[in-house]
């Protein structure tokens, strides 16, 4: 793959969703954008602005209906595409974590590594082990997902998309679960990976996260980029009436 | 009284033994019948559920009794030599189908109580529809589907006593030939009937309950 192509190329796409007796809703309108290899994209906006959508369109959670989204250089959107096969280089972070309920944490990174890539047991658990250390709670290998708090959980989403090596890392309103002590140690995370250079596009409304680990921002509005910037540029100075008008309601 | 226990008791064990054989079978088939449709009706194609509907909602709303009739006397009056079913075979049958769409039901709501979020998690980690579905949704799904499955094989256990009216010498009719024996020991010959019938039932509650236990140690909330 050629390294100075974007690794997320995102053209014209649109969504519109029709439920029988209410108004369709047109969640994505003809957006365009690219998220270069490494960069950190933080998408800001109200709710029903389309940003998760749009987050869930990049990894095929949430099918389009028109335009075309290439990652790291497999075109998703394509008739033939395997979603399966791509979903695997796209790691997504929920905002309620969904951890396998059933299983061990340990269990949790291990699944889609034996079942999926096929590894083995003992590789897999490998694997787990070194990626729970890193995000810091090794020690509760062996608990189950509801015996954790929300910060633990999420951290270990986040291990569980790590396991697959992915190319791009998704996060859906990450911490907006989670209890106000618990949001820190994830952010951190978040923001290390951002360091160690894993590209990244993140839904957030933690504008201190943006500031310090977006490279890019943009802002959505009824489906559609109204502003895009350098995060504190636009902070500091945004340019559209509406930007201005959501940041000084959250801030 | 001891006499007529100990005179009626083979009979009535080879009644039990009868009932115990149907429900077996029936829920065998009842079962895996059930769960397929089930599983179908979570995928949401049109055509299958309206056609996997219709099947359900005929058979719940109509009395067993005549799909049994339905099964052994009518099917047999068309003059095709394979619908021209013995007694067990028709009641098993019969029974399987009335079965099937109880488990169904059963099988379809425990895995749409399945939050939604658990197969996209799974589906976002590269898992196919189908892994995810077997991997993460359907063991979640198991755990739900235990106390009501337990709930109807103990009914279908009990309704087998209807296919007494083909013939079939299952419990209740067991217990009937022996009163017939025995007119003024009423009481004690149905007693006895209803105690196999309770040791049969009692154990696979037990079961039911032991198992949600067992699974209960993991959390499906969230």
């Amino acid at each position: 793959m050629n390294s100075t192509q974007p690794v997320i190329v995102v053209e014209d796409i649109s969504k519109t969703f029709r439920l029988p007796g209410a108004e369709p809703v047109h969640a994505l309108r003809h957006l365009t954008n690219h998220v270069e290899r490494g960069e950190v994209l933080v998408v800001i906006g109200p709710s029903g602005s389309g940003k998760s959508t749009f987050l869930r369109a990049l990894n095929g959670l949430q099918p389009v209906d028109s335009g075309t989204i290439t990652i790291d250089g497999v075109e998703l959107t394509a008739p033939k595409a395997n979603m399966d096969k791509l979903r695997q280089k796209v790691g997504m972070v929920f905002q309620h974590f969904n951890l396998f309920q059933h299983k061990t944490i340990l269990e949790n990174i291990t699944l889609a590594q034996t079942v999926v890539l096929k590894r083995s047991k003992a590789e897999a658990d490998e694997v787990g082990r070194k990626l729970l250390e890193r995000v810091g709670i090794a020690e509760k290998a062996d608990r189950y997902p509801s015996q954790l708090s929300g910060g633990q959980q999420q951290r270990v989403a986040i291990a569980r998309s790590l396991a697959m090596n992915p190319a791009v890392m998704l996060f859906d309103e990450a911490t907006s679960a989670l209890d106000p002590e618990t949001v820190g140690g994830v952010l951190e995370l978040m923001g290390e990976l951002a360091a160690e250079g894993m590209t990244m596009v993140v839904v957030t409304h933690e504008m201190g996260f943006a500031r310090e680990a977006g490279d890019r921002m943009i802002f959505m509005d009824e489906g559609a980029i109204i502003e895009e910037g350098e995060p504190t540029e636009m902070f500091n100075n945004p340019r559209h009436e509406r930007t201005r008008e959501f940041l000084s309601q959250i801030i | 009284m001891i006499d007529v226990i100990w005179a009626t008791l083979p009979f009535l064990f080879v009644g039990l033994w009868m009932t115990f054989k149907i429900s077996i079978v029936t829920i065998f088939f009842g079962s895996i019948l059930g769960a397929a449709i089930g599983l179908l009706r979570t995928m949401n194609v049109l055509a299958v559920n309206l056609i996997l509907g219709a099947y359900i909602h005929t058979l719940r709303g109509t009395p067993f009794l005549i799909h049994l009739y339905i099964v052994y006397f009518i099917l047999p009056t068309t003059g095709i030599s394979w619908l021209q079913l013995e007694a067990f075979p028709a009641a098993v049958i019969a029974l399987s189908m009335y079965t099937s769409t109880y488990v169904a039901e059963i099988v379809r709501a425990a895995i749409q109580a399945v939050p939604r979020g658990q197969s996209e998690a799974a589906r976002s980690v590269g898992m196919t529809a189908l892994q995810a579905m077997w991997y993460v949704v359907l063991p979640q799904a198991a755990k739900l589907m235990i106390p009501p499955m337990g709930g109807i094989y103990v009914i279908i256990i009990k309704g087998t006593s209807i296919v007494s009216v083909i013939g079939i010498a299952e419990l209740v009719r067991a217990g009937e030939h022996a009163t017939q024996r025995h007119p003024r020991e009423l009481m004690l010959i149905y007693g006895m009937v209803a105690l196999m019938y309770f040791a049969y039932c009692y154990p696979v509650l037990r079961l039911a309950r032991w198992a949600e236990g067992k699974f209960g140690t993991m959390d499906t909330t969230g």
